[in-house]
């Protein structure tokens, strides 16, 4: 059945027809071409597909399109070049937190809405607050870091 | 710009491009007119196909099968045998063996026939587990007995003659499980005709493989085939060969239909349709005399390789050649077997066949230590092979082993000494210890006899490129390469080019794996670089180095006799753990690490592969079970195979120690696979002392530990 | 493969349920991964469904005249644990459910129609005597959240109710104790939990209570075993443990991991009453931390 739902995706009005039921990761991915979404598990169980839905962290693999009506979706893309996102990502590139990268995006999101809640979390906060977003690279220490780092150099930003 | 120093601290080069999501996966790829491809798969472990019954297709579709492989063409993918076949023809082996690829248009529309597809077999009696395999389990898959590939190695005395001296003799099987790779980006790849040439853009380890393992299917030549790597989302092993099984049906498929063909495995497909860590049964029967002191080792392999080779009997050589851990046992025989089972093909996983034996025989060293109350650490210690020291396939270990010194840093550091003698046994809490290590690159004589690498520096302008066909997946090699070419320049980084290869621009520089690439790559580019440097007033031009072997390292591949490797990277690591008397979780409560890798090309890359390699040992020894029931994985997705979060081990404490390597670039060694090798073993000891128990298998969730205590009892 | 709708007020979804029959879809965590289908393909359902997830009406927690907490179907995890006014147990339920995106997500109402024997609200919830309020368009029932839930993946939910809410009975209790045993340490289904909690006053057990999940097919609470304790003084439990804890053993049906899975629970109950007849502090025994 098709439907009209109408939502935003970084700042940009959205007007989806088609299957409510539709994975809010392929409107992203296949129709907007946002691919710094990544799919890794298809089960919200990994992370790597990450984004804010009206603020909150939730995982695009497991949310049909029929639930954002109305909502204000950020991807990666929304905020890489904002003040916020550059910070992260600066401190993730500096902090050697990336390896080969394809939970990072979504690990960043994490990040993102970490520090906004919190701005300057514990170690233990940090490990809370990305332990959803799983990294076979890394082992997490780089990344935990490079979140310290985001925090302490943010500075006001995340006040 | 600045040059760049080895010893700077610098930004990864592919840093920013992953995190703000700009780096192109192969799933992100798209072309115009592109088809999706579904694969068709076996669901049962053994029997014959009977029939295959397709719906009508509508315009449009294809199901590609053996059967469209041209005359020309043979179907095998052509690793190192060329046994695993393309698609499965009247008979199937495993569960998930390639039947058929449906391609078309919409996914939709191919899920939905995919569903619709019906396949009959008569079904025969599988093979799933090494002891089933043994006993020839509904007849042998292979040959006789089920033996795909085997070999010994023996060191000093016959071993027969030691036992007879012996005072006692302590014999023990350890055995270890399937683990997944779990690769935060599943398999995929796409096929397409650019410039007249079938053209694969892959997420893979080794583009060069995949042109040799796919052309023959069409009667083609490798160099009629180019591979593009794309930015590959981690491998460890995984993209090894495996693309090969994914290529091979796409070529197929393109040489019928000749449009852009996309086939990504979703995670479902990508859990219980791919390769795995080899399960191996590992026993050792040691000679000792009153004292507990070793007078020989008769040890005895096993590992479960699949109904196909793949990479099997390079797994296995590099299983037994590490089956003295990094001990100086002065009489050995080690056996090894690859078993053949209907199980999914194993394959390369970080490590390669030596976290099994290593994780065996350092647990095997644990147990007589305590059975003669000695400290473990201690122990051990007495038998670490030196410079100079014979290696069980004869050899000489050829540099300084400083492992002395990696001990007495972790000993250190995690206040072992002090912890192990005040915890007692099944106090619940324990510290454990282990040492590993690993030989570099590829066995024996691999480099110089089949491999000769090639690598090339194009200069233009003030710029240089780097030609290789080594690829970035994570491990950090393009930063690492080419930060080697800038420091030896005497250029800035930034003026270094390196992009994923392309085959048909750059020259083989061999597989990606074996912790070769910085060891041998890297030296090559070093050597290009050295060259170019004295020439750098010639104006536009290239450099290209093919590998030389270093003198005074004798192999005869025929007996495994000689130096199996070039040089070893060397481990030790501690592990401190609590365990919950009511639920029997464990809480890690400590990491410690020293590890021996030459030079640190760049220490934040380096010490993201330790923190990496290590909590993917602890995952191995701890939470990743993967189990299989009548040829299916019963593991079918990333909530019931579990790998580490963030939350699961503290944050790690580790160091290196200075020793250059005489042949590696800036003196550098392997390490991607080393510091895979150890955690595991140093985790399993603490948890035994734990717990007052001993434990022979991994991994061990907390039922395991339940049954582990009730056996004890 | 079923019609799917997106109604936006309650009235609307109860007539599409009553009507077309259409299930309703909250948060998505269960539904949208049982039926998932692979990269880019939306899920099936072999019924009509109905995401319902902006009906704002039921949404929210909040405290009735009685003591009672009312938490709305579309209540999320996380909204849940972070609300004060949410009894103990379940608080730390919800917080140990997933991870942060999905209790994000994850809403009271999806996890107990799902009625997987593996979901973490239902059991603190059974051992609090919850009761479900199923809103249909001939009006509302309430019945008891152990009696809605039948087994395995079945409740009693007809076919044209949804559920509305939750609600959750005032307790006192002196000491509570509450552990999930997950796959690994985050974001894990749980391979056990257990809540437990007792009233005590002057040494008399005026009220014991325990129930365990993923032990069953569905949530295993014993009126039979909890009464072997009521009545009692503390200072009996010694000699009452034996029995209790073989009458636990027997209520709970663990098909994977038996004796894991009987061993711990027997553990952890053994340990929580050794602590009150050992005279503990009064409150959380055995930690706790949200």
């Amino acid at each position: 059945m098709l439907s009209e739902i109408v939502f935003y995706v970084n700042d940009s009005k959205v007007s989806f027809i088609g299957d409510p039921l539709t994975r809010l990761i392929d409107v992203l991915r296949e129709d907007l071409h946002l691919t710094g979404v990544k799919e890794g598990c298809g089960e919200g169980e990994c992370g790597a597909c990450s984004v804010l839905k009206d603020g909150k962290l939730v995982t695009s693999c497991i949310i049909p399109v029929g639930a954002v009506s109305g909502s204000r979706i950020y991807t990666i893309e929304g905020i890489r070049d904002t003040e916020k996102g550059r910070c992260i990502i600066d401190a993730f590139a500096e902090g050697g937190a990336v390896q080969c990268g394809f939970c990072i995006p979504g690990m960043v999101m994490a990040a993102y809405a970490l520090l906004s809640s919190n701005p300057h979390p514990t170690e233990t906060e940090i490990r809370k607050g990305i332990s959803g977003n799983i990294c076979r690279c890394t082992g997490y220490d780089l990344i935990v870091e490079s979140i310290r780092l985001a925090s302490e150099k943010g500075g006001d930003l995340w006040a | 710009m600045p040059q760049t120093a080895i010893d700077d601290r610098i930004v990864r080069v592919d840093a920013k491009a992953k995190a703000r999501g700009e780096a192109m996966y192969v799933s992100d790829y798209a072309f115009p007119g592109m088809l999706y491809a579904y694969m068709i798969r076996s669901s049962i472990p053994r029997g014959t196909i009977d029939d295959i019954r397709v719906p009508d297709l509508p315009e449009g579709y294809w199901f590609i099968t053996y059967k469209d492989i041209p005359e020309e063409g043979r179907n095998e993918l052509w690793m190192i045998q060329k046994d695993w076949r393309c698609f499965a023809e009247h008979d199937v082996k495993y569960v998930g063996e390639t039947i058929g690829l449906l391609v078309g248009p919409d996914r939709n529309m191919l899920k939905y026939l995919a569903d619709r597809i019906e396949i009959d077999y008569t079904e025969a009696e599988a093979a799933i587990t090494i002891d089933d395999a043994l006993a020839l389990k509904g007849g042998p898959i292979i040959g006789e007995d089920n033996v795909l590939c085997q070999l010994y190695v023996e060191k000093g005395r016959p071993v027969e003659e030691v036992f007879r001296e012996a005072d006692s003799v302590f014999e023990e099987t350890i055995e270890t499980g399937f683990q997944e790779h779990v690769h935060l980006e599943t398999n995929g790849a796409i096929v397409t005709i650019e410039d007249g040439k079938y053209t694969f853009y892959a997420s893979a380890q080794c583009p060069f493989y995949i042109r040799k393992a796919v052309a023959g299917l069409l009667g083609l030549e490798s160099e009629d085939i180019v591979v593009k790597q794309t930015t590959t989302g981690g491998a460890f092993g995984g993209k090894e060969h495996f693309p090969d099984v994914l290529c091979g049906p796409l070529l197929v498929a393109e040489h019928r239909i000749r449009k852009p063909i996309k086939l990504i495995f979703d995670r479902e497909e990508d859990m219980l349709y791919s390769v795995k860590r080899h399960p191996s049964k590992i026993t050792y029967r040691t000679a000792l005399d009153k004292d507990g002191n070793i007078l020989g080792i008769d040890g005895l392999v096993i590992y479960n390789c699949g109904p196909y080779l793949s990479g099997s009997f390079v797994v296995l050589q590099r299983g037994v050649f590490h089956a003295n851990g990094v001990y100086d046992i002065p009489n050995t025989y080690v056996k090894g077997i690859g078993i053949a089972t209907n199980t999914f093909p194993s394959d390369a996983f970080r490590g390669f066949g030596a976290p099994q034996t290593l994780y065996a025989i350092e647990t095997h060293m644990e147990h007589i230590a305590k059975r003669f109350g000695i400290d473990p650490a201690e122990y051990k210690s007495r038998y670490f092979i030196k410079q100079g020291g014979e290696t069980i396939t004869n050899g000489h270990v050829v540099e300084r082993v400083v492992l002395p010194e990696m001990l007495e840093q972790v000993l250190e550091k995690s206040d072992y000494r002090r912890k192990a003698a005040t915890y007692a046994p099944g106090s619940g809490r324990g510290i454990g210890i282990s040492f590993y290590n690993h030989g570099g690159a590829f066995t024996g004589n691999g480099e110089q006899s089949i491999i000769k690498a090639h690598a090339r520096l194009v200069k233009t302008g003030n710029r240089v490129r780097i030609e290789v066909g080594s690829t970035e997946m994570g491990q950090g090699f393009q930063t690492t390469l080419r930060k080697i070419a800038a420091s030896t320049l005497g250029i800035s980084i930034d003026d270094v080019d390196y992009d994923n290869p392309d085959t048909s621009k750059v020259p083989d520089s061999g597989p990606t794996a074996a912790s070769r690439s910085t060891m041998i790559v890297g030296r090559l580019i070093e050597r290009c670089a050295e060259e170019m440097k004295e020439r750098w007033g010639e104006g536009d031009f290239s450099v290209e180095k093919e590998y030389e072997h270093p003198d005074g390292h004798p192999w005869d591949q025929s007996t495994f006799r000689g130096d199996a490797y070039l040089g070893y990277g060397w481990g030790c690591c501690a592990v401190e753990v609590e365990i919950d008397s009511l639920t029997h979780e464990v809480n890690t409560v400590g990491i410690w690490s020293s590890h021996d890798i030459g030079k640190a090309i760049d220490e934040l890359v380096v010490h993201g592969q330790v923190n990496g390699g290590i909590i993917q040992s602890l995952g191995y020894a701890s939470m990743e079970k993967m189990e299989n029931r009548n040829g299916h994985f019963r593991q079918s997705s990333m909530s019931d195979y579990v790998i580490p979060t963030s939350m699961d081990f503290p944050k790690q404490e580790w160091g290196l120690v200075d020793n250059p390597y005489q042949w590696g670039p800036k003196g550098a060694k392997g390490m991607g696979e080393l510091v895979f090798n150890g955690a595991d073993a140093a985790y399993i000891d603490a948890v035994e002392r734990a717990l007052g128990i001993e434990i022979h298998k991994i991994p061990m969730p907390p039922e395991d530990i339940e049954e582990a205590l009730r056996d004890a009892q | 493969m079923g019609m799917t709708y997106v109604p936006t007020t309650l009235s609307e979804a109860l007539h599409l349920r009553a009507e077309k029959g259409a299930r309703p879809l909250a948060g998505g965590s269960d539904m949208m991964v049982q039926s998932k289908r692979g990269i880019a393909l939306a899920p099936e359902f072999p019924y009509p469904v109905m995401i319902i997830t902006s009906i704002d009406e039921l949404r929210g927690i909040r405290v009735l005249d009685d003591g009672s907490v009312e938490i709305g179907a579309l209540t999320t995890a996380a909204e849940i644990a972070a609300s004060e006014d949410v009894p103990w147990h379940v608080r730390m339920a919800a917080s140990g459910m997933g991870a942060i995106a999905l209790r994000n997500s994850a809403t009271i109402g999806g996890n107990i129609g799902n009625a997987s024997p593996k979901g973490d609200l239902p059991q603190p919830l059974i051992m609090l005597d919850a009761s479900v309020v199923l809103s249909s368009i001939h009006g509302e029932r309430r019945m008891l959240l152990d009696d809605f839930i039948l087994g395995s993946k079945r409740t009693a939910l007809s076919d044209d109710e949804i559920i509305r809410s939750v609600i959750i009975p005032p307790h006192d209790f002196t000491y509570s104790f509450y552990r999930k045993i997950g796959m690994r340490k985050a974001n894990a289904i749980s391979k056990l939990s257990l809540s437990a909690a007792a009233l005590v006053k002057d040494g008399e057990i005026l009220d014991f209570r325990a129930s365990s999940g993923a032990a069953g097919p569905k949530v295993i609470r014993s009126q039979d075993a909890e009464k072997m304790l009521e009545g009692h003084m503390v200072s009996e439990i010694p000699e009452l443990l034996p029995a209790f804890l073989e009458a636990w053993n027997n209520a709970i049906s663990p098909h994977a991991m038996p004796l894991y899975r009987r061993n711990t629970t027997k553990r952890m109950l053994s340990f929580f009453l050794s602590e009150i007849s050992s005279g503990a502090e009064e409150g959380i025994i055995g930690g706790g931390e949200e």
